[in-house]
């Protein structure tokens, strides 16, 4: 009954250990990080998220600000309906 | 003026399939093309004209536009000039930025990019509305806030961006990282106003 208790517990830990506080690159990554949001990504930027993502605390952080961000504005900005009178005149000027 | 995306003129264009390619590739877009006008103009009759004149110059230079390719991009590219040629030296906005001032101020700041974080959570971007979004947003000198909204509200690859605003893919990428850290500034600012901050 222990064991499957602490097991988690300890892996945990473990991953806490090998989890970057600092990133040295961060500057890099944060461009790297807005490519791959906006699937724009090379193969070789798509290779360094995937070896680094998990393991770069301050990156997943910016990878989670710079996500929410952009769904915020893809998501939470309000879209107008063009006016119908523009609709009307452009519609009647092309066809006069 | 040109307008085209790419300058073929071996488009034969009859009278009924101009208005045919008009409605069918055009129109559609016209609620975008609204919207985009409305944000960088950020007034309602100056949006309303800036979007009559896109379409009947789109109408008039239908030639230009190849069929197949992107319609919104070649529309969204005649907006742009429009916008830039005609509408921009009579803008209302208030406290016009200079965009090459702004622009060198960032560039000669490039030191300072490796260091950069603005201290803003994602959980505080969350609880923010969709205006005050916009206001931060709107908040951004013009060059700046377009290649937000063409990336982030209107979905265009970098690519498109590009020849969208005649200019290479990597000043679109570095606009675009330079607008979004000036975006982070403005919405930390309202994330504090809320507070919301950590």
């Amino acid at each position: 009954m222990n064991a499957p208790l602490n097991t988690p517990s300890v892996s945990e830990e473990a991953e806490k250990k090998t989890m970057k506080h600092s990133c040295e690159h961060h500057a890099e990554c944060m461009k790297i990080i807005q490519a791959i949001l906006d699937d724009e990504a090379t193969e070789a930027e798509k290779d360094h998220f995937r070896e680094n993502m998990d393991k770069c605390i301050p990156c997943i952080e910016a990878y989670r600000l710079e996500k929410c961000i952009k769904d915020s504005l893809t998501l939470k900005l309000e879209k107008k309906p063009c006016p119908q009178n523009i609709l009307n005149t452009i519609i009647s000027k092309i066809n006069s | 003026m040109s307008v085209a995306m790419s300058e073929t003129p071996t488009n034969k264009y009859t009278n009924d399939l101009r208005y045919e390619v008009f409605n069918r590739e055009f129109m559609p877009h016209i609620d975008s093309m609204y919207n985009f006008a409305f944000r960088l103009t950020m007034d309602e009759d100056d949006a309303n004209d800036l979007v009559q004149d896109t379409y009947l110059k789109a109408f008039r230079f239908i030639s230009s536009f190849e069929q197949g390719t992107n319609a919104k991009a070649w529309l969204f590219r005649i907006l742009k000039n429009s916008f830039i040629n005609d509408y921009r030296k009579k803008s209302k906005e208030p406290s016009k930025v200079d965009y090459q001032e702004v622009e060198t101020t960032y560039n000669s700041e490039e030191a300072s990019d490796t260091t950069y974080t603005v201290d803003l959570r994602a959980d505080a971007v969350q609880e923010l509305i969709g205006d005050e979004v916009a206001n931060a947003l709107n908040a951004l000198p013009v060059d700046f806030r377009t290649v937000i909204i063409l990336c982030d509200i209107e979905g265009f690859t970098y690519e498109e961006m590009a020849k969208i605003l005649d200019i290479p893919i990597g000043t679109v990428r570095s606009r675009l990282h330079r607008a979004r850290n000036l975006l982070k500034e403005k919405l930390r600012s309202y994330a504090s106003s809320m507070g919301y901050d950590s």
